[in-house]
């Protein structure tokens, strides 16, 4: 097994950390505020070439995989989340267009992922694909988006994608409000509609990994940035990171930090080598990352004490955002069903696989 | 999908096929007995005749990996079927790195010498923990003193492994209290030296399979050349000796945490068979905590491996080494006390391997640095934890 990233993956993390320090970080509460990210960032990351980073090239896409997908996120979401969310206007509902469709259906897509300002939004649909033919019908709580052109509905049947018959209604949201936040009714015929539950789950691993990698990168802050508090804070004489309860509670969230992104970059090279253990990986990365958000993301802002929980710092949001990460990809528990259903075979690890 | 050459494949095939068929039963034997397995069991004959014609030492051209990596592949396997008897088997054991790395050309040669090309088994032993002192180094009593004839040894060790059925005993006693660690230095003390008293293997809760032996030292001579490095190295370097020695010990740490992730999984692989075939599996409840089991066992994997491929790269690994330790060890102890659950009262009978690796496994978070002083380790890098 090779843990080091490619000569590609350096290039984009040196690019993509440096925007997100300087373009992302700096207006985390302006973008909160605004519910969406200006249009100057916007255009911004548009020029640096990675909105189609997993695209396939032949969809006008860099092609680029899962590995450097789940990388990329952590470094934005590193910064904010919500940003992240809102800079991507593809993934992750067009893993379920590529996994059904392929590059057929993605390009039929092709003058609307041409166009600067066309955005996918995805939904998890539990009637997905078990009628086809039928309306694309209900409605979705919560959504981190303010508006979409092209609707995607993913369930373990299968899926389907509407272009109208939909409507975005703003929502107060929880957190990750860069995004925007919206609650969703619809109503339509589907341009198209697929059955495959097949399919559907290896959409949802790539889903899952896609919300697991922002969780990741949320958690890599929390963490960071309680540390250095816990650094500069004085109490009782010495820095608070000091006294071996707050050490130890800070090298109990490093391993739990560490843990998550080594079980995402496990599954996402699972995902990029088509291997067939990415479907259950994926869901426990998820199950893990979601489980690590609730231990470093509420300890992160015990670490800051009453400044924690204050707006002037960021842990505040990233606990929030941790959390609300969480409840995307159909959530946990049913994270837990596929993760747990794949136990009926053993489930090789270590050197006896 | 563990990414390992088929060259590193085939070598730990063939471990596992041991395993199955003699390690297993081996410290299952040990455990019922509540004892190590006597020297001249059957079972040490057997497994030198494994290594010289089955298990040939890996050739570098061959397999890919790294001595890191490759002893993590080892140890990860060999503990699935029985840490203890890992840890009881032949031959000069962890002393041997040190001795390799710090000892004189002689001292390699009539110490590690003897271990090589034969057929009979035999062991080393290196002792460093006291009654007063485990992890804390600077708390060690035992002194060395010396004299015309060479060294005079006095003070007790406890919990050295293999110490009472080794040619020698690599002992850490300190030749200058005044210079504290740095006053450490590590003596052969060869088997049959009467300074070497009160010999007693210790009754454990688990690892039953090999000796746990404390024993005291009583004026214990030894000769000028048995000071390890010789005396014109060790006499002069002398925070250079100590540190090269704890040095060594440092790269078991991750070896450690391989053995840790073995009996993980051979704990998990217990509890899931049990629910299978009892079909407690189909308890939701049942199969989410078995779902958490395989995910916590292989992020412990994913980490291990990382802190040795960190290792044959030269990358600095004490964080990730670290951290491996501990979380490996604590999945060890986690999965083998949820896989107690899982069997319930069958493991409560106390005739399953689950409830045996329930008392193994405690001891890898206490051996070799406990959590909690990895912990410290790792603040002493993340925070800047004093020292």
């Amino acid at each position: 097994m090779d843990f080091a990233q490619s000569e590609s993956d350096d290039i984009i993390a040196e690019t993509i950390g440096r925007f997100a320090a300087d373009q992302l970080r700096p207006c985390l509460r302006e973008f909160e505020a605004a519910r969406s990210v200006s249009q100057a960032v916007r255009e911004r990351y548009a020029a640096l070439g990675f909105e189609a980073l997993d695209l396939p090239e032949d969809a006008g896409g860099a092609g680029l995989g899962m590995v450097s997908r789940i990388r990329t996120n952590r470094l934005l979401a590193e910064a904010d989340a919500g940003a992240a969310l809102a800079l991507d206007r593809f993934a992750p509902a067009v893993y379920v267009i590529e996994a059904f469709g392929g590059i057929a259906a993605l390009k039929s897509f092709a003058a609307m992922l041409a166009r600067p300002d066309t955005r996918f939004a995805l939904i998890m649909d539990d009637g997905a694909g078990t009628s086809p033919g039928t309306r694309g019908e209900g409605e979705a709580a919560w959504v981190p988006a303010a508006q979409a052109d092209v609707l995607v509905g993913l369930g373990p049947q299968g899926a389907w994608a509407l272009q109208d018959g939909f409507a975005f209604e703003p929502v107060a949201g929880a957190a990750l409000h860069a995004a925007g936040a919206s609650r969703v009714r619809y109503a339509g015929t589907p341009i198209h509609v697929w059955h495959d539950p097949a399919l559907a789950a290896w959409a949802l691993a790539k889903i899952r990994l896609y919300y697991a990698s922002l969780i990741w990168g949320v958690l890599c802050d929390a963490a960071g940035f309680s540390r250095s508090y816990a650094l500069e804070r004085v109490a009782f004489g010495k820095p608070i990171a000091h006294h071996q309860a707050l050490a130890f509670l800070i090298v109990d969230m490093h391993v739990a930090v560490e843990r998550v992104g080594l079980l995402i970059e496990d599954a996402a090279r699972a995902v990029d080598a088509g291997d067939d253990r990415a479907v259950s990986a994926s869901a426990a990365a998820f199950i893990d990352a979601v489980e690590a958000s609730r231990f470093v993301g509420s300890n992160s802002v015990q670490i800051l004490g009453g400044h924690g929980f204050m707006r002037d710092f960021p842990v505040e949001k990233a606990m929030r955002d941790a959390r609300a990460l969480g409840l995307l990809a159909g959530g946990v528990d049913a994270a837990r069903e596929d993760a747990g259903a794949a136990l009926t075979a053993t489930i090789p690890v270590g050197v006896a696989a | 999908m563990n990414g390992f050459s088929p060259a590193l494949c085939a070598h730990i095939a063939r471990v596992r096929e041991w395993g199955r068929a003699e390690v297993r039963p081996a410290g299952l034997e040990a455990d019922r007995n509540g004892a190590p397995l006597p020297a001249d069991h059957p079972y040490f004959a057997k497994y030198m005749g494994f290594r010289s014609e089955h298990l040939p030492a890996l050739d570098d051209d061959a397999v890919p990996e790294g001595p890191a990596v490759r002893m993590v592949a080892f140890n990860e396997e060999n503990a699935y079927w029985d840490r203890g008897m890992g840890v009881a088997a032949p031959g000069p054991g962890l002393p041997s790195r040190i001795v390799a790395t710090s000892g004189t050309s002689d001292q390699r040669e009539r110490f590690l010498g003897p271990f090589r090309g034969i057929d009979q088994p035999r062991w080393g032993s290196f002792a460093l923990t006291e009654p007063g002192g485990g992890s804390d180094t600077a708390a060690f009593r035992t002194r060395a003193t010396r004299t015309d004839r060479g060294y005079l040894l006095s003070g007790a060790k406890c919990f050295i492994g293999n110490a009472a059925r080794a040619d020698w005993v690599l002992v850490q006693a300190n030749l200058d209290p005044e210079k504290g660690r740095a006053g450490q230095r590590a003596f052969f003390v060869e088997h049959g030296n009467r300074g070497m008293t009160g010999i007693k293997i210790e009754k454990k809760m688990g690892l039953r399979a090999y000796e746990s032996v404390s024993f005291i030292l009583e004026d214990c001579e030894v000769a000028h050349e048995n000071i390890l490095g010789g005396e014109r190295s060790a006499l002069t370097s002398w925070s250079g000796a100590y540190a090269k020695t704890m040095g060594t010990l440092n790269t078991t740490r991750v070896g450690v945490a391989a053995s840790a992730v073995g009996m993980a999984r051979s704990a998990y692989d217990e509890a899931l068979g049990f629910a299978k075939a009892s079909g407690a599996i189909r308890s939701a409840r049942v199969c989410d905590r078995l779902e958490a089991m395989s995910r916590q066992l292989r992020a412990a994997w994913l980490m291990t491996l990382r802190a040795a491929w960190k290792a044959d790269g030269k990358i600095p690994n004490i964080v990730d080494a670290s951290m491996a330790k501990v979380f490996a060890a604590e999945t060890a102890q986690e999965l083998a006390s949820a896989g107690m659950e899982i069997v319930g009262l069958e493991a409560g009978a106390g005739h399953r391997l689950i409830e045996k690796l329930f008392r193994d496994a405690k001891a890898l978070n206490i051996v070799e640095g406990t959590g909690q002083i990895q912990r410290i380790i790792m603040g002493r890098s993340l925070v800047g934890l004093p020292r």
